[in-house]
């Protein structure tokens, strides 16, 4: 039951859920309708709940936050609202609200638990957080865990832990090596940025996590981080400075922009790559973060390429399934979602697609990989890292 | 409804696509107009032949059914107004053929109105029907509502698309209405009465659409005007001078704010009205159009009329015009739309009138539409939350119906009756005229069990 309707976070977004004029105009764009064609799911059908429980009409209930969990958190339907309406944060807040009233999918009680007692979104300790570096040809760890650097570079939970993911935070590092940056990794130190608990609305562990964060990056004196997760960058560029007690004063950049940065100043040599591409807009860091156009110049740059975009780009952009926790809640929607990706990948008829994200190229890569028999030529599925290193390599 | 109707209807479609819990029925109680009822269960139709025992046996139970595509609707019509079984085509979306030598796709009813457009795109071809709602909406609620668009004054309405249909009656019998001629003439055309039904005739669940070649090629242009009667007059003037535009789309001067507060794209605050124009067609006839316009425009003392020289341009022209609902609708928290249509020489004394009723009841409107049609959109911002709101919103809603039709005009060039209008249709129509429609309703559905409630026929 939730206590007082009046201290709801979604009340004082009273005015928000009436504007929305119940156009239906974010339907066209949202990944779960397009899959489910269930209006229950949908943006506005979404905000016709919060509006019924906001005006008293029905109580939060666990049918309720089913269907408000069933989002990819893409933030497709605000761009697509005529009215302004500010979707995301809307559903932000009302994740907030019924985690207060404990109606939230138990998964999520795991997933607390797992981060508060590992430090990271897995099963396993954080001892092994860096263990991705040991595959590295001559890399040691020791020596890129430094007291103190200019650049951090956090990996975030995914990339360090999830096997397929990898070659990511591998690439990154050959690539700072190359370039000869004075960089360190926090190793067994870097902690989950919390941006699994605050997208599902555990706004209260999450400031720990940013606490704890943001002085580990001042200990090691840096001015600038850099991360190839776009969560992981919204995270910190966009909430660090509400949630953490102690100011935010070095830079966060991306690595699509941190690359573009130091192949300006020329600190890489790119050798040519005779391929088609296309890039994959990640949804954290295209619209939630308004990052487009670095990861487009940095594909650009490498000699050779042949850039084509996809039918729906930048802010428009197609979700690839894997945001929101929805992985964890529905994984066959999505699946559903990714595949649906895959086939506008295919459409673009491309050698490789990039993304930016290692969510989504994950996401994606399984579901081209479904797909297989259906495709005309193989379609690989790179990172903007990776795609920097095999142009680095000439390779 | 009663348990054994809820367990009937599993039956019938499965378990899964059935459904009573309140979450549920809550996001189904709601079209465009912002109106709720709720219905009783809501039921996801897979194909005709569910539908028709859906039919069947509400006919014998006497259950409402209330038909719904994408509830994009602006009149209410796909609301459960008598509670009762809310049906949802929408998962019938499969294209099931395109014949690019007769012109004709077949499509089941709940295909997305932009999905027909680009499936026949790679054949040269085109589906001219383009509802502003065309990314969302149905074929099934396009056809029940005749819905219109940008297009209209060349060519036409759903309705000139259409030509045939399966469907299910309100007692259950699955028929096929119209050809896939060029032309027909066997029996009454109970096809085209079947088109703006709004779903209270029978449910469509296929449609055959004609389709056209795709003009070669085609020029947009942007006249503005300092005056609202320049703008009209020129709307007049250049369909008398024989040419027959694509698009020819008005916008006034509160809309012109309202966008530039939106899009900041240096729109001129003060211009009284602006005409977006489109010709199409072969490149020759295109370049002749193109240069009537622009000549009659200055006869009508444009401030401008400039040609977009770029598709670059050219998008921009529609980004505005497209924005114009958008836009509006910040202004205030609620817009109210409405869809007054008169005879295009009539279309200054509209917005005239509209106007005097704006001031008179101290109401901002936004007017923008079809020009070309007569067919306008003045758009009523407020705020329903102030309880006096509402009242005034009637009182000025009635002016504007009752100049309407003075001025020889319809309530609803293409959003329909409903329920949102459904009391004012005795400014239209004569008792006469509706006692027969209420008998043709009576025909087709004896029960009253298929859209009960709309256009006031069982009231
Ligand atoms: C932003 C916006 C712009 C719009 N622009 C235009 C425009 O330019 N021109 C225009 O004409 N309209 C416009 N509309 C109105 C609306 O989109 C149209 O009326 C559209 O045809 C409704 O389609 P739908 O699938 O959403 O139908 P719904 O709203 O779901 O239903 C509309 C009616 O159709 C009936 N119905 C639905 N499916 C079936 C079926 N299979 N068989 C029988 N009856 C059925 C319903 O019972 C209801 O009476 C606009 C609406 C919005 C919100
Ligand atoms: S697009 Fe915006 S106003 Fe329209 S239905 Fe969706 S949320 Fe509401
Ligand atoms: S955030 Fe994305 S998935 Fe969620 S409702 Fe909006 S469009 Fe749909």
């Amino acid at each position: 039951m939730v206590k007082d309707k009046q201290k709801t976070k979604i009340s004082l977004k009273k005015d928000e859920l009436f504007n929305c004029s119940r156009c239906g105009n974010c339907l066209a764009v949202c990944p779960i309708y397009k899959q489910e064609l269930d209006e229950s799911v949908t943006p506005r059908g979404k905000l016709s709940l919060l509006e019924a429980v906001d005006k008293g009409v029905m109580d939060f209930t666990n049918r309720l936050s089913d269907k408000i969990y069933t989002c990819t958190m893409c933030n497709s339907c605000t761009v697509e609202c005529p009215s302004g309406v500010a979707l995301k944060e809307i559903f932000e807040a009302a994740r907030l609200d019924l985690v207060d009233s404990h109606r939230y999918p138990e998964i999520l009680d795991m997933l607390k638990k797992r981060i508060a007692e590992g430090h990271n979104v897995t099963f396993d300790t954080n001892e092994g957080r860096a263990d991705w570096v040991k595959q590295i040809p001559g890399a040691k760890l020791e020596d890129m865990i430094k007291d103190s650097a200019e650049v951090v570079y956090f990996a975030g939970c995914v990339s360090s832990f999830s096997p397929r993911t990898f070659s990511i935070p591998r690439s990154i590092v050959q690539l700072l090596d190359q370039a000869d940056i004075d960089f360190t990794l926090l190793g067994d130190q870097e902690w989950c940025c919390g941006f699994p608990l605050l997208s599902s609305g555990m706004e209260e562990e999450a400031k720990k996590l940013a606490d704890y964060n943001v002085a580990k990056i001042k200990e090691k004196k840096a001015k600038m981080l850099i991360t190839s997760c776009p969560s992981c960058y919204h995270t910190w560029k966009h909430t660090y400075a509400r949630l953490s007690t102690e100011a935010v004063d070095f830079e966060i950049l991306h690595i699509s922009q941190y690359l573009l940065k130091i192949l300006k100043e020329g600190k890489l040599s790119l050798n040519p790559l005779h391929m088609t591409v296309t890039y994959h807009d990640p949804c954290d860091l295209g619209r939630n973060s308004d990052v487009y156009e670095e990861p487009r110049e940095v594909i650009q740059s490498v000699p050779g390429i042949q850039y084509v975009e996809l039918e729906k780009n930048r802010a428009q952009a197609n979700c690839c399934g894997g945001g929101g926790n929805l992985e964890s809640l529905d994984a066959d929607l999505a699946a559903s979602i990714a595949l649906a990706k895959a086939a506008e990948i295919a459409d673009a008829n491309v050698d490789a697609v990039i993304s930016a994200c290692q969510q989504c190229e994950r996401t994606i890569g399984t579901a081209l990989k479904k797909k297989k028999k259906e495709l005309k030529k193989k379609i690989k599925v790179w990172d903007i890292s990776e795609l920097v290193l095999k142009s680095v390599q000439g390779k | 409804m009663k348990e054994k109707h809820i367990e009937k209807l599993k039956e019938i479609v499965g378990q899964k696509a059935v459904t009573t819990e309140v979450e549920d029925r809550i996001t189904y109680s709601f079209d465009s107009t912002r109106l709720e009822y709720l219905p009783d269960a809501v039921v996801q139709a897979k194909n005709t032949q569910q539908i028709s025992e859906i039919l069947t046996f509400a006919n014998e139970e006497n259950i409402p059914v209330t038909p719904r595509g994408a509830a994009t609707g602006l009149s209410g019509g796909c609301l459960a107004v008598k509670g009762g079984i809310l049906l949802n085509t929408v998962h019938m979306n499969k294209i099931l053929d395109i014949n690019p030598i007769d012109l004709l796709i077949d499509v089941e009813a709940g295909v997305i109105t932009e999905e027909v457009d680009k499936s026949v795109s790679s054949y040269g071809l085109f589906y001219p029907p383009d509802p502003g709602s065309l990314k969302s909406s149905t074929i099934g609620g396009n056809i029940a509502e005749n819905a219109g668009g940008l297009r209209g004054l060349k060519y036409g309405v759903t309705e000139d698309y259409v030509n045939g249909m399966e469907v299910v009656l309100p007692t259950g019998e699955i028929i096929e209405l119209g050809t896939r001629t060029v032309k027909g003439v066997t029996g009454y055309n109970l096809n085209s009465l079947m088109v703006g039904s709004e779903g209270t005739l029978g449910i469509v669940t296929k449609a055959t659409l004609s389709l056209l070649p795709k003009p070669a090629a085609r020029a947009s242009l942007l006249a503005l005007f300092d005056q609202l009667t320049h703008a009209a007059q020129t709307v007049a003037d250049i369909v008398s001078e024989g040419v027959i535009t694509s698009t020819l789309e008005i916008v006034d001067n509160v809309t012109i704010n309202a966008i530039e507060d939106y899009l900041k794209i240096g729109l001129d605050r003060n211009i009284g009205a602006m005409l977006l124009i489109e010709v199409d067609g072969h490149q020759g006839a295109v370049d002749v159009e193109a240069e009537i316009v622009k000549k009659v425009a200055a006869k009508n003392k444009a401030i401008s009329c400039k040609m977009a020289t770029s598709a670059k341009e050219r998008d921009a022209l529609w980004a505005a015009r497209r924005a114009a609902l958008s836009s509006l609708a910040r202004v205030k928290p609620s817009t109210i739309l409405e869809d007054a249509t008169v005879p295009r020489s009539k279309i200054v004394q509209l917005v005239e009138a509209v106007n005097d009723i704006a001031q008179k009841y101290d109401m901002p409107i936004g007017t923008f539409g079809h020009a070309g049609d007569g067919n306008l959109h003045p758009t009523l911002l407020t705020d329903l939350r102030i309880p006096e709101e509402e009242e005034k919103v009637e009182k000025v809603i009635q002016e504007i119906f009752e100049v309407t039709v003075k001025l020889g005009g319809t309530l609803s060039g293409e959003h329909g009756i409903g329920i949102s209008k459904a009391k004012y249709l005795s400014l239209e129509i004569s008792p006469e005229v509706f006692d027969l429609m209420k008998k043709v309703k009576r025909t087709f559905d004896p029960n009253n069990i298929l859209n009960p409630g709309k256009m006031y026929f069982d009231d």
